[in-house]
Formats: C-alpha cells, sequence, structure tokens
C-alpha cells in the first residue's frame, strides 16, 4: 500500500529527530469527528472522554488531529495518515497485540453480543443455540460473527450490516434493525452500540462466549487498549502507567457510556481447552 | 485466602445422624501422613485419584471381572447426574464411599455403596453468576481429589473447595484464577505431600498460565509457576533447571529469549491437563497448553515454556526439567495432556519411563528423571505436520507446507487442533506392555489472521475446517508401544474416543465411544467382547473397584455440548476426495445430552 510505505520513510526520518515528536505538555490524539459512540468532535464519544482522563492524569492538555477511521473504507488508511504520518501520537481504541501499531496494556475487555427484543425470550447462549438457525440474523461483515455464521452453514441467510466501513452510517441502525424486524438478532461488537442501548430498553443483550465446539478458534471477546507508533515506547510506558495507576477510573467512563466490560469463560472443554 | 463457608448442603434426616457419629469418630483418627495416600492408591478395592495412581497408570490389579466373564457384564446401579453438560473425569472410591463432581454447576456427590439410592450429602457451589450468563459450549470438569479426610474440588468460576468427606462441611476455599482475564479451572486437583496442585485453563487471548500448590489443610497459597516469562516467574534456575532435549541447564532467560517483545505476557501455557507424581524422585509432571495468540506470525520465536512437560518439587516448585514438545506452535496441540509414569525396558534395561501421547501426534518416551528424550513414534500414521522428532535436538522435523501463516489457507494438516488425543486419558497396562490409547483420527485445514481492527470492530482468529483423515474414521481405539511405535490393534470408530481408558489385571480393556457404547476389549487381541449403550456419550474414564467383596466398573456418561452440536453441524470435507463412509453420520443421529452415572458388574 503506497501510504504504507511513506510512512516507514517518514518514521526512519524522524527517529533522528528521537524524542522530538512528543510534545510536552499536549496528548495529540488521532480521532474520528463523526463516529459516535467512539468519538466526535463535540467529544461525546467514549474514546473522547478516555482521552481527556489520560492527558489529565498525564499532566497534559489533549489535541486531537482528526481522520475518519471509515471513509476511503479503512482503518489502516487512518493510521497511515495520522498516527504513522505523526501528525497525532496516539489512537484510543486498537486491539490488544494488534500488529499495526504498539498497543498499550489492555484497558477493557468487551465482547461482540446477540442483541434482539426482549419479548421474543429467545433461548440464546452461544453461536451454537439452536434458535439462531430459525431466526433472521444480522452481523457486521467482516468480523468473528461473519465466520461463525459460516462454520455453521448460517451466513447465506443472515443479512450483512458494514457500518464499519461507511462513515455515513451510525451503528444505531443495527439497534434499528433489530426494533423494526428487519432482523430478529443482531449480533455486533458491544461498544460500538453500548451507547445508544438506553434509548431501546425493549432490546437484551447476550455475550458471546469464545468457544471450539467446531474445531476452530472462535474468538468473540477482545482486551482493547490503546495504540502508538512502534517506535513511541516512551509515550507507550506513560499511558501504560496510568492504566495501571487509573484503572478503574477509565472503566467508570466506560461504563457510563454504555460500554460492557465483559469476563468472558473462555472454556472450551472436552473438544478443546485449547 | 477467603475462608467464607458458602454453597449449601444437603442432609436427609438419617444420613445427619449417621454423619455427626462419623464426624466423632473421625475426630479420634489420626492426621494421615502423605505416605497413606500412596498406600491407599496401591488397594485395588479402592480408586483414590484421579488416575488411580500417582503414575496416571489407571490399571487395576482386580480380576474378578475377566475376559472369560465379562461378556455376562451387566449394569448394577446408575444415578443420574443432575446436569445436561458433558461429564469428563471419573469418580472416585475412597472406603465405602464413592465420590464425584458432576459438570457445571459441578455438583459434588457422596454416595455410600453399602446404600445405594441415597446420598450421603450433595455439595452445591455457589459460583459466579457470570458462568450461567456466557453459558458456553462444554462445562467439564475433570474429577475430585481426596486426602486426609478432604474433598477437593475446583469449579468452573476458579475456586478451590476443600471439603469435609464425612459431612459435605465446606473447610476451605481459595481464588485461584483472574475471572477478569477470562480464566477458569476444569482439571482435576492432585494431592501431594500436603500440596493441593491445580492449573488454570481458558484466557483465550492468552494470558500467561500457571500451576499452584495449596496448602492441604488451610488452603493458603505455597507457591504460583507460571509457564513464560521471567526465570524467577518459573522457579526456573538457569544453572540447574536441565532442558530435556540437549541435557543442559536452560540457562538465563530461557524463555524471554524465545519471545518477540513483551509477546510472552500473553504467552499462554495453561495448565488444565493431568498430573503425575514420582514418590521416589520427588517429582510432580504435567504438561502447559499453546503459547497464546493463534496466528504464530505474530509471535516469532520458540515460545517456550509453552507446550512443554514440566518437572517440578512438589515442595518448592522448582523446576527440575523441561521438556518443549511443539516450539513455535502453528497448530494449537496444546501440551497438557497426561504423563504416565511407567518402568520401561530400554536397551535390556529397566528405566523409570514418562509416556505423553501428545496432541501433536507423536507418543514421547522420556527419562522421567531428566527430560532425556527416548522415543517420539507417530501413534497415528498421517500425522504430516511434522515427519518425525529429532533425537538428538528433541525438536520436530516440521513439514514447511504444513505451518500456518497469516492469510493462506494451508490445507490437510493432520492432525487437526483437536489432536490425535486430547485429554482423553491412555491407560498403560503391564502385562502386556503396552497403552491403550482413545484416539481422534482427523484432519484440518487452517487459515490464521492476525488480530485486525476494521474501524469500531476487532477482529482475530484462525478459520479451522475439520474432517476425518483417511479410512473416513473420526475416531480409534489402540493397543500401541511408544518404544517401538507398533500398533498392536485397533478398533476404528465413528465418532472420536473422547473418553478414557481403562485396563485390568482381568485382561479387559474398558473404554467408552462418544455415540455411548461402553465396551470390554481382550487387551491382547482387541476384540470386543462386551458393549452396552449409555443413555448418552461418553466422555467420561473408567474406573473399577471392590465393594462386598464385588468388583464393579463404574464410567460417567454425558457427552459434552460441544460434542453434540459441534458434530451435529456435519464434519464434512467442502472438497471432494475423502472416503465417504462416515462422513454421513451426525452425532445428533446416535445420541442426545444426558448426564448418568453408570456402574456395571458381573452379577
Amino acid at each position: 500500500m503506497h501510504t504504507r510505505g511513506l510512512s516507514v520513510v517518514s518514521v526512519a526520518l524522524a527517529a533522528v529527530l528521537a524524542g522530538a515528536t512528543a510534545q510536552a505538555g499536549t496528548l495529540k490524539v488521532c480521532a474520528d469527528p463523526d463516529y459516535l459512540p467512539f468519538s466526535d468532535r463535540a467529544g461525546q464519544g467514549f474514546e473522547n472522554e478516555v482521552a481527556q482522563a489520560v492527558a489529565k492524569y498525564l499532566g497534559e492538555d489533549v489535541e486531537y488531529t482528526w481522520g475518519s477511521y471509515r471513509a476511503d473504507s479503512s482503518f489502516d488508511e487512518f493510521l497511515a495518515n495520522t498516527l504513522n504520518a505523526r501528525r497525532c501520537d496516539v489512537v484510543m481504541n486498537l486491539p490488544y497485540g494488534s500488529g499495526e501499531a504498539f498497543t498499550t496494556h489492555p484497558y477493557y475487555v468487551s465482547s461482540y453480543v446477540f442483541v434482539f427484543s426482549r419479548s421474543k425470550r429467545y433461548d440464546l447462549s452461544s453461536m451454537d443455540s439452536p434458535i439462531l438457525r430459525d431466526v433472521k440474523v444480522g452481523f457486521e461483515q467482516d468480523t468473528p460473527p461473519e465466520t461463525g455464521l459460516k462454520l455453521r452453514g448460517l451466513v447465506e441467510r443472515a443479512i450483512a450490516f458494514d457500518v464499519g466501513e461507511h462513515d455515513k452510517e451510525s451503528p444505531r441502525a443495527m439497534l434499528d434493525a433489530v426494533r423494526s424486524g428487519e432482523v430478529d438478532v443482531m449480533i455486533t461488537w458491544e461498544p460500538a452500540v453500548g451507547s445508544f442501548l438506553p434509548d431501546y430498553p425493549d432490546l437484551k443483550v447476550v455475550p458471546i462466549p469464545n468457544e471450539r465446539t467446531l474445531g476452530s478458534p472462535e474468538r468473540y471477546s477482545f482486551p482493547m487498549s490503546m495504540a502508538v507508533r512502534f517506535d513511541d515506547r516512551e509515550l507507550a510506558e506513560r499511558i501504560d502507567a496510568v492504566i495501571r495507576d487509573h484503572g478503574d477510573e477509565i472503566k467508570e467512563i466506560l461504563k457510563h457510556h454504555g460500554v460492557a466490560l465483559y469476563r468472558p469463560s473462555g472454556v472450551l472443554g472436552g473438544a478443546g481447552e485449547m | 485466602m477467603e475462608q467464607v463457608m458458602n454453597g449449601s448442603i444437603q442432609f436427609t434426616p438419617a444420613r445427619a445422624m449417621a454423619a455427626l457419629c462419623a464426624l466423632a469418630a473421625s475426630a479420634s483418627l489420626p492426621v494421615f501422613a502423605d505416605d497413606t495416600l500412596v498406600n491407599m492408591s496401591q488397594d485395588p478395592a479402592q480408586w483414590v485419584m484421579p488416575g488411580g495412581d500417582y503414575g496416571v497408570n489407571r490399571f487395576s490389579k482386580l480380576d474378578q471381572i475377566n475376559t472369560t466373564n465379562v461378556q455376562d457384564l451387566r449394569v448394577a446401579w446408575t444415578m443420574s447426574t443432575g446436569t445436561l453438560r458433558g461429564q469428563e473425569g471419573q469418580p472416585l472410591v475412597v472406603g465405602d464411599m464413592m465420590y464425584f463432581e458432576s459438570s457445571y454447576p459441578n455438583y459434588i456427590y457422596a454416595i455410600n455403596l453399602n446404600n445405594i439410592g441415597q446420598m450421603v450429602w450433595k455439595y452445591t457451589p455457589t459460583q459466579d453468576n457470570f458462568a450461567p450468563s456466557i453459558a458456553c459450549c462444554d462445562l467439564v470438569n475433570r474429577g475430585l481429589a481426596y486426602a486426609d479426610g478432604k474433598i477437593l474440588a475446583d469449579t468452573l468460576d476458579g475456586q478451590v473447595l476443600a471439603l469435609d468427606a464425612k459431612t459435605g462441611a465446606l473447610l476451605w476455599k481459595a481464588k485461584n484464577v483472574d475471572p477478569e482475564l477470562g480464566q477458569s479451572m476444569t482439571s482435576a486437583p492432585l494431592v501431594v505431600h500436603g500440596h493441593v496442585m491445580v492449573g488454570v485453563s481458558g484466557g483465550e487471548y492468552g494470558v500467561r498460565g500457571y500451576l499452584t500448590a495449596y496448602d492441604l489443610q488451610t488452603g493458603q497459597s505455597q507457591w504460583r509457576a507460571y509457564s513464560t516469562g521471567p526465570d524467577e516467574s518459573m522457579l526456573i534456575d538457569p544453572d540447574k533447571t536441565i532442558d530435556g532435549a540437549t541435557q543442559q541447564p536452560v540457562g538465563v532467560d530461557s524463555s524471554l529469549k524465545t519471545w518477540k517483545g513483551d509477546e510472552w505476557k500473553l504467552g499462554g501455557g495453561t495448565t488444565w491437563g493431568w498430573y503425575s507424581y514420582d514418590p521416589t524422585l520427588n517429582l510432580l509432571y504435567y504438561g502447559t497448553g499453546n503459547p497464546g495468540t493463534w496466528d504464530p506470525t505474530q509471535r516469532p520465536g520458540d515460545n517456550k515454556w509453552a507446550m512443554t512437560i514440566f518437572a517440578r518439587n512438589p515442595d518448592t516448585g522448582r523446576a527440575a526439567w523441561v521438556y518443549q514438545m511443539t516450539p513455535h506452535d502453528g497448530w494449537d496441540y496444546d501440551g497438557v495432556n497426561e504423563n504416565i509414569l511407567a518402568d520401561l525396558t530400554v536397551d535390556g534395561q529397566t528405566m523409570p519411563g514418562l509416556v505423553h501421547f501428545d496432541r501433536n501426534g507423536f507418543a514421547y518416551v522420556l527419562d522421567r528423571r531428566n527430560g532425556k528424550l527416548l522415543a517420539a513414534h507417530k501413534y497415528d500414521p498421517t500425522v504430516n505436520w511434522a515427519s518425525t522428532i529429532d533425537m538428538q535436538t528433541g525438536r520436530p522435523q516440521v513439514n514447511p507446507d504444513k505451518m500456518t501463516r497469516v492469510g493462506i489457507n494451508v490445507k490437510g494438516i493432520c492432525p487437526a487442533s483437536e489432536g490425535d488425543k486430547d485429554q482423553q486419558p491412555v491407560s498403560f497396562d503391564p502385562q502386556t506392555n503396552l497403552f491403550y490409547a482413545p484416539l481422534n483420527h482427523i484432519c484440518m485445514d487452517y487459515q490464521a489472521f492476525a488480530v485486525k481492527y476494521k474501524a469500531g470492530f476487532p477482529y482475530v482468529g484462525a478459520i479451522v475446517n475439520m474432517y476425518p483423515a483417511s479410512g473416513g474414521n473420526r475416531g480409534r481405539f489402540i493397543a500401541f508401544d511408544p518404544l517401538t511405535g507398533n500398533t498392536r490393534w485397533e478398533i476404528a470408530d465413528t465418532f472420536q474416543d473422547w473418553g478414557g481408558a481403562l485396563t485390568t489385571a482381568g485382561g479387559v480393556a474398558f473404554y467408552g465411544t462418544l455415540d455411548g457404547w461402553f465396551r470390554a476389549v481382550d487387551a491382547n487381541t482387541g476384540k470386543i467382547l462386551y458393549q452396552f449403550h449409555a443413555p448418552s456419550g461418553i466422555i467420561g474414564n473408567p474406573i473399577t473397584f471392590m465393594h462386598d467383596g464385588k468388583q464393579y466398573v463404574a464410567v460417567l456418561t454425558g457427552v459434552g455440548g460441544w460434542a453434540a452440536i459441534g458434530l451435529a453441524a456435519g464434519l464434512t470435507n467442502p472438497t471432494a476426495g475423502l472416503g465417504a463412509v462416515g462422513l454421513t453420520s451426525s452425532l445428533n443421529d446416535r445420541t442426545n445430552l444426558g448426564g448418568t452415572l453408570m456402574v456395571f458388574s458381573l452379577g
């Protein structure tokens, strides 16, 4: 990807200017100006509030560099144009262990969930629940639930959403689809919809457990971190210290925004405690 | 440690009186020395530890039931486990009492064999509510331990419990896992020298595994040894702990040097398998699981000490030796299978051996004093991820075509991630000198992915398509010589043989099939002498014991949710070319969920 190439060059140059990247006193955050519940220009997203808190604990101000996570269809592009172009120094959400940037210690764990109308009383507890075969299922394209549905021969009948690649769509659309009956069960990443759930009290949320019933490892819960450039260990360490010392406060912010912090059982017994 | 008296105990009024009397009686008995447990395990009338004895041989000296009369075996009595989920593990028999733990919610039962039909006590652990709300595929438990008048159990949500064996009263409990990190517990504890050894499982994002020892009397944590990371956290001595493969000390930072950056923190190496112990050498043996992330390209290096057999001093936890079986794992071949301690004759000399049928399809034979590799043959001829294990280096010769990597669908890897054998335990019969192994026979296509982020949506994983290996049967029960690699005989089964084996001096081997056949097999010839169709598929391990002069064989039946549902989806190969035999069979056509303890005898 040509932008990748550019950022590699700029990283090499920047290595010469070691230490000059982080301006004392300012936490330079890369974020989307219009992607609630994650972030927006008005500071209403949970990434905004976490960034604010982290900066406060670092004794710094926040300065944003805005870029769309979704326009031009790829988060990789966003990273190339912002973080790796050295226009800002930290992104607030990246799965722990992601190879695309250097992740901090995780600061929360959440999960993909089933969302459905409470009144339907579906007996849903995992991707193996038989009811999934009998209802209209919606899912976000190119995510683990798609693979899970594919493995079970259910994907062809299911309805694909693509909120993560269309910058005009709000994840609210996934909840509206359940309410309207377009789908009976929506499978989505909980933090993408958590903030909106209070507006949908008729909807029930059930976390999807990691499993291995079909042999294939299926992971639905992820620890999430902040991330910096690969050469910016110093900032990563400072943020790790904040996460270590103020992790509970940060979790409170997430909970306040409706992000559900899950403790997946991840038990795989039988076929695979793997 | 918490010392909370929680949980519920049920008494029937008559039993309450008896229990009080028993309590009074036991108060005057001396505290048992650890030798007693060894002695008790040598008494064939009882079955006092999960593997029968500390060497997990699962062999009984009883021969009242034998090849001449086993065809007359019949069901003596049964009991529902009270749960529907898969029943792994085995009951214990101590004196006239039988104890077993069900799958979640982990009911613990005490049955008086003199009075079948009445439970002396039943204990229901109080567990964290998250377990049912995210009820997963299979919530198994691999069994209880007994020592010094106490029953030791672990629960799904990570508690270690000590109960009074006579009354079921909770004596202490300890929290062994961090639920925030998604860990849980399913293994059977092992009690050695007054230490209760327990492991951890789960944590799909590869949080470091560890083994912990708790004080049998108080529940205080005594030591904890991690599987990866800094030397001291692993209780490894760089100058003293031997690498079995090289017979040299492991050296400083033996784990850290084999990981990139901080990846060892996600280093996996969980410890949920079986534990064995040699009282003469005073060494505890167990294996560690896979190194965390499913994408091997994210973690270059050998990833020590995941996929490793550890030998530790049970009193201090310090590692005497280590031997890694699958460096830089790309297939999820967890190394947690049991380590059977058997004295073997190698080159005319009897030596203290350790035999380990690994998930990766090789049956390792090590000298259990120092971890030196003596033999490693494939126990399934279809194994193809590696051609051999190099006897000089102890390392597999990996077939580069079968190494998994990001973005590439690697086809036809044998065995599949479940391995040619998973946790279902093998039995060693010293009369035939053979190992009786219930096995899987499955291959896979495997495509690994890195952890990715689609704006607002995390993604990671590997896609695995599994299908039967050549022959079409997904399971095998074999009599195998690990020193020569020779299979004496084989029974091909439609589904994976996911329950354990038992052998007896009567010349009979017992095992159960996934679709519910409980079988007695002639250990010499492999001929099926008796079989009974149980209410549900069998993933438990048979035991045998005496009561009132009569020999019994007992097994927990109850197919796992994973197996029933997973196989119901059909293990069909999307590409043509594999034999059609068995491909159209679905486990759902053959069995249902349902937990029942079955006890058999001759008359």
